[in-house]
């Protein structure tokens, strides 16, 4: 796959591992293997899986919560593991912001919501005194349809969906090129998603913003997305344009999840052989993580572990498609 | 918190008490120390408590030992919960090898024979208040730092503080603006739950000879109606009055503590149950 | 005419608080035939949780059921005592709630607590208890090794599937869901709901599903109930109520769901989010966020009324159901 020289995020190979077991754990859980991807300025990228499929992981490398385990972070074609000083890493910080799942935990209930978005321009916009601060923090509170006045109120004040959006202004307020949104509307209740889902395509078109929509959704990818990344099990199974990842699905998986929430009512035959049994990340070995749930697994599945290639209008990681 | 019946209860004991220690002179104007009375007298309206063996009215005393005994309470309980939250919370949070050293840390002196360390620090401290706090402190920190730690871990992943991470905060600010503001409820109870152990330990040691007898406090009137054999020359009430305060103390820290669990922990309150409705 | 197996009528359940009473279910009424599967729907503070805790005595304070009648099968469930509610319980009803995380015991068994739940109900045989627990893990697609397997050895799927094996025990009349795929996958979803509807087909329970999930309901529901702040805005038919829904509130909430196939169209959502019971908005409890709101939808409250097969609480229609008559 050809790496885009203009993208604005880059990675090649992030791998993120895990020990588990306990103290003297032998165990490895593989949360993310081999994650190549770009994305560029002024794009919507989704990256959809289910639980374990390590898109929250990937969410949380790019943020720099933790360091990957192998792998390389390239922003702007910098790389940023190598990235050392607190004035390189917050200068990261301030061009790459995350916006968290839980509209509920993602507050401490001590502090008014104007604190994140306070800390943040303390920490990453120096150049602003008091002022300036404050004019901004009302600033970004409009563009994500916040009233000023909200800036003052503790988070239990506010409903989960004016909380979410008080996320993004967090996240607005460090002026980022990328934000890495995980989940942000699976909390919400139906009738406010779509409000949020509109704000943040606005934030692409007006604010030249660029996202990484992490999503266990496929019908919000597509509403909002430009591209999609389906991931299965710690690994990229297939991406491409949104419309032709979901018009015409390569990799057995994506067809699964497809034909999961398609409407019509009746039920396809693989599905209802298919019990959503949680994939195996903990040593996992060679070949394809989804042979043991797939109708079409042949002999080479097992064998290698099955590489990102085109197929039709997409990249697909299959040895059948 | 009004209707919380405990909690209001041991506000009441702790007002008292901090009312004699206060003002003492307005509840006992006698001298304390004043050996002026007849000796092992009975509880009479002039001593209401009764004299001790040496003729100091033993009401005064107990009133005027107030001070000092609250004092005591307070600082060593405070000390300790402010070092339980700084090793149970860095530990908590910053987690890998510092974890292990400072559980191991906790572990050793919560198991820490106190008698021995005692017998010990007497042979080389003087007796008296800062012995007294000295060994109370070292003794009792290590109680709450494991529920510290506990609280810590519990809120280690939560998503704000991931965020606070993510952001580029130090450690340091986090542990301090972040995690301890959210502990402020468990910190008071644990505060609270430390005084009514300290009460009772610090006099337990006066008792047994730690403390200087001519501090005023319940503790050292413990040790001196000992020494005196109160009891079995029939002046109970000298004997009994300062243990008995010890109690009364004590219940107060525990009934107030019932106050905090109420607000941690909003199932914990009562229904209430009403008639009618209240006006919209 | 058959006798519905629930009728629930003018069901009302109050929360008892220092500030107050609050009413989170509002003189609720619908019927459910026998087989029948019925979908209620609902978004956050809908009252539809509450609504199957009061329908199945589960309440506990400060929730209190405050008026109206639950008769099943001739049997008003308000009046009963606590022993013939016992008797009832899982015998003739039974409850499968939201996570059975929750609800399993992590210290037994699969296969004791099945036991567990047997000897509750009915003497029965070590034997028989043995045969039964085999009986409904394999209705529900678990391979019965199983009975010595803890909860937390099992998948989330799996868990929802034993705790409706555990629901299945005694072939109840009804049972009751409270969102029982939310916790999952979707495809351990579709799976699960697969599983439940083909066991309806063939043991012949009624299902009520409460859940917030439309699609769910499109699918697998015979008719819908649409709750908003407390109250039924409205019920129909599934059919009818996709293909031409008629309350504001049911047109917002079908069209803020985005769909992988067909066309892509512009999600409108609702704006504003659902009102505090303890503060509710005069006339109509929708009409601050109604796209259709007219005047008297501020100070009038809406009645449920018959339009069709349906019925809508909505002012719209109050001028037809008149006509109608």
């Amino acid at each position: 796959m050809a790496v885009a020289d203009d993208a604005l995020l880059r990675t090649v190979d992030l791998t993120r591992h895990f020990r588990v077991g306990g103290l003297f754990a032998k165990q490895v859980l593989h949360a993310v293997d081999d994650f190549s991807f770009s994305i560029k300025e002024r794009e919507i990228v989704a990256l959809v899986g289910e639980s374990g499929s390590g898109k929250s992981t990937v969410a949380r490398l790019i943020a720099r919560v933790y360091p990957p385990t192998r792998g390389e972070i390239y922003y702007r074609n910098r790389p940023i593991q190598r990235l050392r000083s607190r004035r390189k890493l917050a200068s990261y910080r301030g061009e790459v912001a995350i916006v968290f799942q839980d509209p509920f935990s993602a507050f401490n209930p001590v502090h008014r919501v104007s604190h994140g978005v306070m800390r943040n321009l303390v920490l990453h916009r120096p150049e602003l005194n008091r002022g300036q601060r404050r004019r901004e923090a009302e600033r970004v509170f409009e563009s994500v349809g916040l009233s000023p006045r909200m800036l003052d109120r503790f988070p239990y004040e506010m409903s989960g969906g004016e909380r979410q959006r008080v996320g993004f202004a967090q996240a607005l307020a460090v002026r980022p090129k990328l934000i890495v949104a995980d989940e942000p509307v699976s909390m919400l209740d139906v009738s406010i998603r779509a409000g949020v889902l509109n704000m943040m395509a606005g934030l692409r078109d007006q604010e030249g913003v660029s996202l990484l929509y992490i999503t266990h959704d496929l019908a919000s990818a597509r509403y909002v997305a430009d591209r999609i990344i389906v991931m299965y099990a710690g690994h990229m199974v297939e991406t491409g344009p949104s419309e032709a990842v979901l018009a015409e699905p390569k990799h057995p998986y994506t067809q699964l999840l497809l034909s999961a929430v398609a409407e019509a009512r009746d039920d396809a035959a693989s599905i209802s052989a298919d019990t959503g049994e949680p994939p195996r990340v903990i040593d996992p070995g060679e070949g394809c993580r989804f042979r043991w749930r797939c109708p079409y697994a042949i002999e080479a599945c097992s064998q290698a572990t099955p590489r990102l290639r085109p197929v039709g209008s997409t990249h697909a990681a299959c040895h059948v498609a | 918190m009004v209707g919380n019946r405990k909690a209001t209860a041991g506000a009441l004991i702790l007002l008292v008490v901090v009312f004699a220690a206060a003002f003492p002179g307005l509840i006992a104007p006698d001298d304390p120390q004043a050996i002026i009375y007849a000796q092992n007298a009975g509880p009479s309206s002039g001593h209401l408590l009764g004299t001790t063996q040496l003729g100091q009215d033993v009401f005064s005393q107990l009133v005027w030992s107030t001070r000092l005994t609250l004092l005591v309470t307070v600082i060593v309980s405070a000390i300790a919960t402010f070092v339980s939250m700084i090793i149970g919370v860095t530990a908590a949070y910053v987690g890998g090898v510092t974890d292990r050293v400072l559980t191991v840390l906790t572990d050793v002196f919560l198991i820490l024979p106190v008698l021995p360390l005692l017998i010990l620090l007497a042979a080389y401290l003087s007796p008296g208040i800062t012995s007294l706090v000295i060994v109370l402190t070292i003794t009792s920190w290590a109680f709450q730092a494991r529920q510290l730690r506990s609280q810590g871990l519990s809120l280690r992943n939560r998503d704000f503080l991931v965020a606070a991470r993510a952001r580029g905060e130090r450690a340091i600010y986090i542990i301090l603006v972040e995690i301890v503001p959210t502990m402020t409820s468990l910190l008071a109870a644990s505060f609270l739950a430390l005084a009514v152990f300290e009460v009772g330990f610090a006099a337990s040691l006066q008792f047994l000879g730690l403390g200087n007898s001519s501090e005023l406090m319940w503790g050292t009137m413990l040790y001196n109606a000992q020494q005196a054999a109160a009891l079995e020359s029939g002046n109970a009430l000298w004997a009994l009055a300062p243990g008995i305060a010890v109690a009364f103390l004590g219940a107060g820290f525990a009934l107030a503590n019932y106050a905090f669990d109420e607000i941690g922990n909003p199932a914990l309150r009562p229904v209430r149950r009403r008639r009618g409705r209240a006006p919209a | 005419m058959v006798e519905p197996l629930l009728e629930v009528a003018g069901l009302s359940v109050d929360y008892l608080t220092e500030a107050g009473d609050v009413r989170a279910v509002d003189r609720v009424s619908f019927t459910v035939e026998a087989g029948e599967f019925l979908g209620i729907v609902g978004e956050s503070g809908s009252g539809k949780s509450t609504l199957l805790f009061g329908m199945t005595r589960l309440l506990s304070p400060p929730g209190e059921v405050v008026e109206g009648t639950i008769t099943f099968r001739g049997r008003d469930m308000v009046q009963l005592g606590r022993e013939q509610l016992r008797r009832i319980r899982w015998r003739e009803v039974s409850v499968v709630m939201q996570s059975a995380m929750n609800a399993l015991n992590p210290m037994k068994s699969i296969g004791a607590q099945l036991e567990d739940t047997l000897d509750a109900h009915e003497k029965l045989s070590a034997e028989a208890v043995r045969r039964r627990s085999v009986e409904v893990l394999e209705l529900v697609g678990i391979d019965p090794v199983h009975l010595r397997s803890y909860p937390h050895q099992l998948s989330g799927g799996m868990r929802q599937r034993a705790m409706i094996a555990m629901a299945l025990l005694f072939t109840p009349q009804l049972v009751v869901m409270d969102e029982p795929t939310s916790a999952l996958d979707v495809v351990a979803q579709r799976s699960l709901m697969t599983k439940i509807k083909d066991l309806q087909r063939t043991l012949g329970f009624a299902v009520v599903f409460v859940t917030h999930d439309m699609s769910v309901v499109r699918r697998y529901a015979d008719r819908v109930l649409v709750m908003y702040a407390g109250q039924i805005a409205e019920a129909a038919g599934t059919e009818a109520i996709f293909t031409s829904p008629r309350h504001p509130y049911t047109r917002g909430l079908i069209d803020a769901f985005p769909s992988v196939t067909g066309a892509r169209r512009e999600l409108a959502g609702i704006p504003g989010s659902p009102p505090d019971l303890a503060r509710l908005p005069s006339g109509c409890r929708f009409h601050p966020r109604c796209p259709e709101v007219m005047p008297e939808c501020v100070g009038r409250e809406p009645e449920l009324y018959p339009v069709d097969d349906a019925e809508v609480r909505c002012l719209l229609y109050a001028r037809h159901a008149a006509e109608a008559r």
